[in-house]
């Protein structure tokens, strides 16, 4: 489960930003650029669109969390074992054991007797707090290494790039794993701080092992621009490098990014998931991947425990999934339709 | 008797899914509510049966050949006789490969202790100073080889080398003589006083009366090892057999392959059969896994069993199939040990005992109220000879009252007393108790301190004496149904500084101490089976050391074609010796 979030065809960049020539024609034309280009092929695609509009639905559900739970009636972490359950710890109320009721309208966790709804609405918004902070995280360090590292020429770019290829040749699932026992020894006895601790190194190993392959990319792209005329043209009446680096290339490297990101997100909701079902991660805050593993044992006498966080999972990094595709075909000059 | 593995996070949440720790009376009915699942307590092997004719009976319906396989998220540490400490390693040395004195047969729902390499269940001299078993004719080893009465006092004398064979049984070490000073024949090259071997008879000298040695004969640890035979370090991976099956491949850590032994000789053995080809034994398997298999009973699933206790959804799935499903007592204590060094007021303590959220732990951490947990409140468990069933807190071991817990605390002037306790962060059943003895913890007064851990640290951090906890969740299983193998094996003081702390509270109280000396020194064991009764409730009465959170059961499930597999309620696991595969 690595974090590769972008696979990229091989795509040149767009022509960079040029007087327009004048026109013979006397037909009206209407000057497009190539991001308004890209988005108006984007609205025509129906199948993106819907991805959009429940990648949107998810983002809603993870904002107002809290104001649904209480919409429907439930709360977080209100269970009582006693009351709740019945001797052999399954729900009192609702599935599997009764019909649907809407005290619970995704049943009730066995065992401690939580709501599963409440658990679900919030395990959204671990989900995509999660995957957001590691897109953006990833997404800064992945451009200004890759900026940084494609511009300078000699000793800077082969520094960066053998970094890259030492954290690419890290394995990802190894230092995440042996993180997690470092980490409950090390503040086990601070539980307060633990469960920050916890959810802090998770986005910091997402974070860290989601750059290279955007670095890498960048840089490349950038090997290629920096050659160009406009560049030279900057270089040549004293633009400051970092104003060349920012303003001058960067606005070129929108497609790359806008699919990496897209193509990202998906990525890290999975591998959020993925490693809370291996144990790692934020324990006690609710989480669909922490759902999965505690339901894995009720697949036979409980499906619905089951479901639900997977349905979630598989439903969002679907729709993700789509979209992203949609992008990097909107954004993909090559693409003609 | 340790549990299978004492890494326990929250006595509630990880013991049961680690430990089996069986029971008795086999009833496996019902499962459809917590009045009718309860199960009586069995009698913990209290009968004995001196007369018990070899060879075995074979049970109806067993039929010869095939392979039973055993599948355990269990990891016995070591299967050297001498070692065999937890339920698993003494229940599949003694039942299967290494036969000792005496040994433990399954009747009518009770474990009854007969003899085994001896031809009777010792006799004891008039004060129980001494003890004589004589050896059996036709006895051998799986090469072939005599076994003499020699081998059984070299093995006797290899239990006294703790040093280089630790985390055996030590009641050698307390009521033997000399057990105090002699170190075993690795490092005393010379004789050992204690055994004294005449023919085929084997005398053991005590140095303090010893009621109890008819049933620790049946530890793996009296067996016989030939010294010639013997390095200490390697022995476990193959001990010579002289139970109907050998050792063929042992992984360790991982898979056990047993064949039969062909000079096992069913004329010597009261106890066993042989009927299976062999047995196959897969350790560390994942839990949920092995659970769905035998339930799903297709193909090999068959002829598996298991001694993990099942799930609560597995409880439910295996419901429909009751007679697959073993259940009963076991002698087992579940325990909240408090550190008494730390909670000196016996007010506090007693109010961690009004706060503490039983039936919500125990649901939390999978356990399912009166299959797996049965609650109590006694130390010792039912089936004990001489168990006095008590109540120092009226609240019948169940009853959480938050109110009188505050009230408690009130009076000691010790609000928000912060109690410290470790939990797997890496178990979910772990984590789910522990929110839910915060939350009583917290309802009752208390400033509630979980302390993270780890499934594969708990055990060590747990045992610290510096650990910055002052409660630890551990249990404690009888080795002989008497207070002789609970009280002076965990609430001695001289026990109070040793390494693996083996007395987890601390208890070290003047007068508990002299009472304990008084009925090991002074009583029949008439008497001393009736004064732990008393101990009992004298020392929770009046210092309240530790907060009683139930007693194991067992719900152990197997496949269609298994037989003959009911509950040895000694050690919580299957009754390996009597078992077969059906037609």
């Amino acid at each position: 489960m690595g974090i590769r979030p972008t696979e990229l065809v091989d795509s040149t960049p767009d022509e960079p930003d040029e007087p327009d020539e004048p026109k013979v024609t006397s037909q009206d034309v209407a000057g497009r650029s190539p991001t308004k280009i890209a988005l108006d092929r984007l609205r025509s695609d129906r199948i993106a669109m819907a991805c959009l509009g429940i990648v949107v639905l998810f983002v809603l559900i993870a904002i107002f969390a809290p104001l649904l739970t209480r919409l429907f009636g439930v709360e977080l972490d209100a269970g009582d074992p006693v009351t709740d359950t019945k001797f052999d710890s399954f729900p009192a109320i609702g599935p599997p054991d009764s019909g649907f009721t809407w005290a619970a309208p995704f049943g009730l966790e066995p065992g401690t007797g939580n709501d599963l709804l409440a658990e679900w609405f919030y395990g959204a918004r671990t989900s995509l707090g999660v995957a957001t902070f590691s897109t953006v995280v990833a997404t800064m360090l992945g451009i200004v290494i890759g900026l940084v590292a494609g511009f300078s020429r000699g000793w800077m770019d082969k520094a960066i790039s053998f970094v890259i290829d030492v954290f690419l040749s890290l394995p990802f699932i190894l230092v995440a794993l042996s993180m997690a026992p470092i980490i409950v020894s090390r503040f086990g006895n601070q539980p307060d701080r633990l469960q920050f601790v916890q959810l802090g190194a998770l986005l910091f190993v997402l974070s860290v092992f989601g750059w290279m392959t955007l670095a890498r990319l960048i840089r490349g792209e950038v090997l290629s621009l920096r050659e160009r005329e406009f560049v030279d043209a900057a270089r040549v009446i004293g633009v400051p490098t970092r104003s060349i680096l920012f303003k001058e290339l960067l606005p070129n490297l929108i497609a790359p990014i806008v699919v990496s990101i897209s193509l990202g997100l998906p990525a890290f909701v999975t591998a959020e998931a993925g490693l809370a079902y291996l144990g790692i991660g934020a324990v006690g805050i609710p989480s669909w991947g922490q759902t999965v593993n505690a339901a894995v044992g009720y697949f036979n006498t409980y499906p619905l425990f089951l479901y639900a966080p997977v349905v979630g999972i598989c439903l969002l990094v679907i729709a993700l999934n789509l979209l992203g595709d949609a992008v990097r075909d909107a954004f993909d000059p090559k693409t003609r339709r | 008797m340790r549990l299978n593995k004492p890494a326990v996070a929250l006595a509630t949440a990880t013991l049961m899914t680690l430990a089996a720790c069986g029971g008795g009376t086999s009833t496996g009915k019902d499962p459809g509510n917590p009045a009718t699942g309860k199960i009586e307590g069995g009698a913990a092997g209290s009968g004995k049966d001196p007369e018990a004719a070899a060879p075995a009976a074979i049970p109806d319906g067993a039929q010869e050949g095939g392979t039973l396989t055993v599948t355990t998220v269990n990891v016995p540490s070591t299967l050297d006789p001498t070692q065999a400490y937890y339920t698993d390693s003494t229940a599949i040395l003694s039942d299967l490969v290494t036969r000792s004195l005496t040994q433990y047969t399954y009747r009518d729902g009770e474990m009854v202790l007969i003899p085994d390499m001896a031809t009777d269940l010792g006799r004891p001299n008039e004060d129980n100073t001494e003890w004589t078993f004589t050896l059996r004719d036709g006895l051998k080893y799986e090469d072939g080889a005599d076994v003499k009465a020699e081998d059984v006092a070299y093995a006797i004398k290899r239990s006294f080398a703790i040093e280089e064979l630790p985390d055996g049984p030590t009641y050698q070490t307390t009521f033997f003589l000399d057990g105090d000073k002699y170190k075993g024949p690795f490092q005393d090259k010379g004789e050992y006083a204690g055994v004294v071997v005449d023919g085929n008879d084997i005398t053991i000298k005590m140095r303090r009366p010893f009621t109890d040695m008819d049933y620790y004969a049946s530890f793996p640890a009296f067996t016989a090892i030939p010294e010639a035979k013997d390095d200490p370090a390697t022995y476990g991976k193959h001990p010579l057999a002289t139970g109907p099956y050998k050792f063929a491949d042992y992984k360790p850590g991982s898979s056990l392959t047993l064949v039969k032994n062909e000079n096992w000789d069913p004329d010597t053995d009261p106890g066993r059969i042989q009927m299976v080809d062999g047995w196959q034994f897969k350790f560390g398997q994942d839990s949920a896994k092995l659970e769905n298999v035998i339930i799903n009973d297709t193909g090999s699933a068959q002829t598996s069993l298991t001694y993990d206790n099942i799930s609560a959804s597995g409880y439910r799935a295996i419901s429909d199939d009751a007679d697959r499903l073993v259940t009963g007592t076991s002698p087992c204590t579940y325990m909240w040990y408090l550190d008494m060094t730390k909670i000196t007021d016996l007010k506090v303590r007693q109010a961690i005992g009004y706060a503490y959220p039983y039936r919500a732990a125990w649901k939390a951490g999978g356990e399912i109220e009166g299959v797996t947990r049965v609650p109590g409140t006694s130390i010792l468990p039912p089936g004990t000879a001489g168990r006095k069933d008590y109540d120092p807190l009226g609240i019948g071991g169940v009853d959480t009252d938050a109110a009188k817990a505050k009230e408690l605390l009130a009076e000691a002037g010790e609000e928000n007393y912060e109690i410290k306790f470790f939990f797997a962060s890496d178990d979910a059943l772990s984590v789910a108790a522990k929110d839910q003895i915060v939350k009583g913890l917290e309802a009752g007064g208390f400033k509630a301190t979980p302390i993270a851990s780890t499934l594969e640290t708990i055990r060590t951090d747990r045992t610290d004496y510096d650990a910055d906890i002052n409660v630890r969740s551990s249990g404690w299983c009888s080795d002989w149904p008497s207070g002789g193998s609970w009280f002076p094996a965990q609430w001695a003081a001289e026990l109070v500084g040793l390494e693996g702390m083996p007395n987890p509270a601390n208890f070290k109280e003047a007068d508990m101490t002299a009472e304990q000396d008084r009925i090991l020194d002074e009583l029949t064991p008439e008497e001393a089976t009736v004064a732990w009764g008393e101990f009992d409730e004298t020392m929770q009465t009046k210092y309240y050391p530790a907060v009683v959170t139930g007693y194991s059961g067992s719900a152990l499930i197997h496949g269609s074609k298994v037989g003959g597999m009911e509950n040895d309620n000694v050690r919580g696991m299957p009754t390996f010796a009597q078992m077969f595969i059906t037609g």
